[in-house]
């Protein structure tokens, strides 16, 4: 277990820490992988500015939410989820389960309104409980059970609709799609509450970095108490709660309850959060980067039907950005484990008596070092 | 507060009472009778050991010997067969890592819990974060980040840790650097019984020294010490007792307090050489 040896002889001191090159520099430029997304981002957004004057005005800005709400707002459970190193992948067959549902429900059954969107919204939440318990306390593969869920929330959509698509729900239920708060889209509010909410999870509550143990090193966190069954299984319903929200103000949008609405919501849902910086295995990642993630697929749609291109380049853009991502993680990675200092070589017995002097010191030892290490890494 | 780590516990300068403390029942730790068969391979063999307060003792045996599967037994991790284990005579066994934890029992393990992708701070209070504003800042699970990067700090000052800042990722520290951490945070967290598996096996000689040192202080403190080691000299060195287990089974169970136990002893009872009557 020796470091390398240069320096050690010119450096006989006794520390267990940091005193070669310091790489705080390059590190931060690393930890800048979300927030490069963001200066992407911004580049981005001035350069739809220069070439479309309608680009940076509030309706314009207000479009991008509005359409980017339904996968933002069900990307901020996924990105939980995949930095926990598990996976939704029935998002979108849940949330046309949840429509498809709340159609019966509302028109069929009979239900009030209000019975009815809490139906849509306890199916989804049910479909992500059996995830949460077979992937969470069973430990079954997050993609084959998701998957499974993939086929299997759309199949039984189409068995209790028979394929028939609901529609005329009135204007009180036209409101959670297209109703309007303060001049603000009530999808917005939606999305950025439950974003909102997320950050306080993630970043002030333990739930984030709990969610990140689980998964960088399960059994690490597991053995200091981390809750790595009923915390990954917490967010699965939250995530099929989601889908069907999600669900529901499509259908409202459309005032139709059909079986499509959600077809291919997973994997945008999927490219918005590693396009975020979270890395697919999980273990790293951060619900900022998901957000520019998510801003940047809106972004770029948006802009580029604003200046006359079509939607086929939009694709091959996100495209091209999630490999480029992908890229940017493997050096991100890389720079991640540069070695923060270095154990010093073993010195061997024979190297002189100044050696055991030193070792009696080892207690109360240079913490000048170190303080000052933390200090200029700080500021 | 249930959880406050134990940092004006280990004043600076320790009386030297290396006497582990015996008044009253002294016992810290018990463990009854332990057994624990994976498959065909019997692990553990009725295995029984006392532990008590203040009081530093040497697990060692050959690899294979059961050692660690003891070791995940005390800290809750693995349930055992049959038997069970006393935390100050309260039995628990099998309730998983969190209650060994809330009995008192802290655990550095061989293969590192640390997650390389979370600080050093933050895997220190990780699954036992400090929360801000009283009742409202704990029902919200408010996390009082600043309080823990400065426990933290102070914690590493007063027991000397030389380490990189404390918002370093434990993925950018050196493997020594990284068990430096583990064991600190056991330290940090210091209950009634502190359990080590092979906590030098990667460490320099000052790396070495820092942890053996940190072993006898706790003992000063009152605290238990559990140690797993395949180096005879730091087990002579620190060490009350000794346990020498072989082929799952607890073959002697010694004092080293007069000096009569040998190295060259406890290797022939590792491989079952001698016996403890040969003695
Ligand atoms: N999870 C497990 N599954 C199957 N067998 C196991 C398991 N854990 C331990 N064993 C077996 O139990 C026996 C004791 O292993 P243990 O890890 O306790 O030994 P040890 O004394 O810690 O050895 P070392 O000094 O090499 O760390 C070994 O034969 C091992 O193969
Ligand atoms: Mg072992």
């Amino acid at each position: 277990m020796a470091g390398p040896s240069h320096g050690m002889r010119a450096r006989p001191r006794a520390n267990l820490g940091i005193n070669t090159v310091n790489y705080q520099a390059l590190r931060r430029l690393g930890a800048a992988q979300g927030g490069g997304l963001f200066v992407a981002l911004i580049a981005l957004g001035a350069y739809f500015t220069f070439a479309n004057a309608s680009f940076l005005t509030r309706s314009n800005l207000l479009v991008i939410l509005l359409q980017v709400s339904v996968v933002g707002t069900v990307a901020v459970p996924g990105a939980m989820l995949l930095v926990a190193g598990k996976l939704d992948l029935s998002v979108g067959s849940v949330a046309g389960l949840a429509a498809a549902c709340f159609g019966e429900f509302n028109k069929i059954t009979g239900l009030p309104l209000g019975l009815s969107i809490a139906g849509a919204l306890l199916v989804g939440g049910l479909w992500g409980l059996m995830n949460g318990v077979l992937v969470g306390y069973f430990r079954f593969s997050p993609v084959i059970v998701t998957l499974g869920g993939y086929a299997g929330a759309s199949g039984v959509a189409q068995t209790i609709t028979a394929d028939a698509t609901r529609t005329g729900f009135g204007p009180a239920f036209a409101v959670l799609g297209n109703g309007e708060v303060f001049g603000i889209p009530v999808p917005v509010v939606i999305f950025v509450t439950i974003f909102a909410v997320g950050v306080y999870c993630w970043y002030e509550t333990p739930i984030g970095r709990h969610l990140i143990g689980i998964g960088a090193n399960p059994e690490a966190a597991e053995a200091v108490g981390v809750a790595t069954r009923r915390l990954p299984c917490v967010i699965y319903v939250l995530s099929g709660l989601a889908a069907a929200a999600g669900g529901l103000i499509v259908t409202s949008q459309l005032d139709g309850a059909s079986v499509q609405i959600g077809v291919g919501l997973e994997l945008q849902v999927l490219t918005a959060i590693l396009l975020g910086g979270v890395a697919f295995n999980g273990g790293r990642g951060s619900l900022w980067g998901t957000l520019a993630g998510i801003l940047f697929i809106g972004v770029l749609d948006d802009g580029l039907i604003l200046i006359n291109i079509g939607p086929y380049v939009a694709n091959l853009a996100v495209g091209a950005a999630l490999v480029i991502a992908a890229g940017l993680d493997v050096l991100y990675q890389r720079i991640e484990r540069l070695p923060m200092g270095t154990i010093e070589a073993v010195p061997s017995r024979t190297e002189g008596a100044g050696e055991s002097e030193q070792s009696e010191t080892v207690g109360v030892q240079r913490r000048e070092h170190r303080r000052s290490d933390a200090l200029r890494s700080r500021h | 507060m249930r959880y406050a780590p134990g940092t004006e516990a280990l004043p600076a300068t320790g009386n030297n009472t290396a006497e582990p403390a015996s008044g009253g029942n002294g016992q810290a730790l018990a463990v009854r009778d332990v057994s624990k068969r994976y498959g065909p391979v019997i692990a553990l063999r009725g295995v029984s050991l006392d532990l008590r307060r203040g009081e530093v003792l040497a697990l060692v045996g050959d690899n294979g010997a059961g050692k660690s599967t003891l070791v995940s037994i005390i800290s809750g991790l693995t349930r055992p067969d049959t038997g069970e284990v006393l935390i100050e005579g309260e039995p628990f066994a099998g309730h998983g890592p969190k209650a060994a934890r809330e009995a008192g029992v802290e655990t550095v393990f061989q293969n590192l819990a640390l997650v390389q992708t979370l600080s050093i701070a933050e895997n220190v209070y990780l699954g036992r974060e400090l929360y801000r504003g009283g009742a409202v800042g704990r029902t919200l699970r408010f996390l009082d980040k600043r309080r823990m990067r400065r426990e933290v700090e102070a914690a590493f000052d007063r027991l000397g840790l030389d380490l990189p800042p404390i918002t370093a990722k434990a993925g950018a520290l050196s493997g020594g650097q990284r068990q430096i951490v583990a064991i600190a945070r056991a330290v940090l967290w210091q209950r009634k019984v502190v359990v080590m598996d092979e906590p030098v096996a990667a460490l320099g000689v000052r790396q070495t020294e820092a942890v053996l040192s940190l072993v006898e202080r706790l003992s000063e403190h009152g605290v238990a010490t559990l140690l797993v080691s395949h180096n005879m000299e730091h087990v002579l060195r620190v060490a009350h007792r000794v346990v020498v287990m072989r082929l799952g089974r607890k073959v002697a169970d010694l004092s080293l307090r007069n000096g009569k136990v040998s190295g060259m002893q406890l290797v022939g009872l590792i491989t079952g050489g001698i016996t403890e009557a040969d003695l």
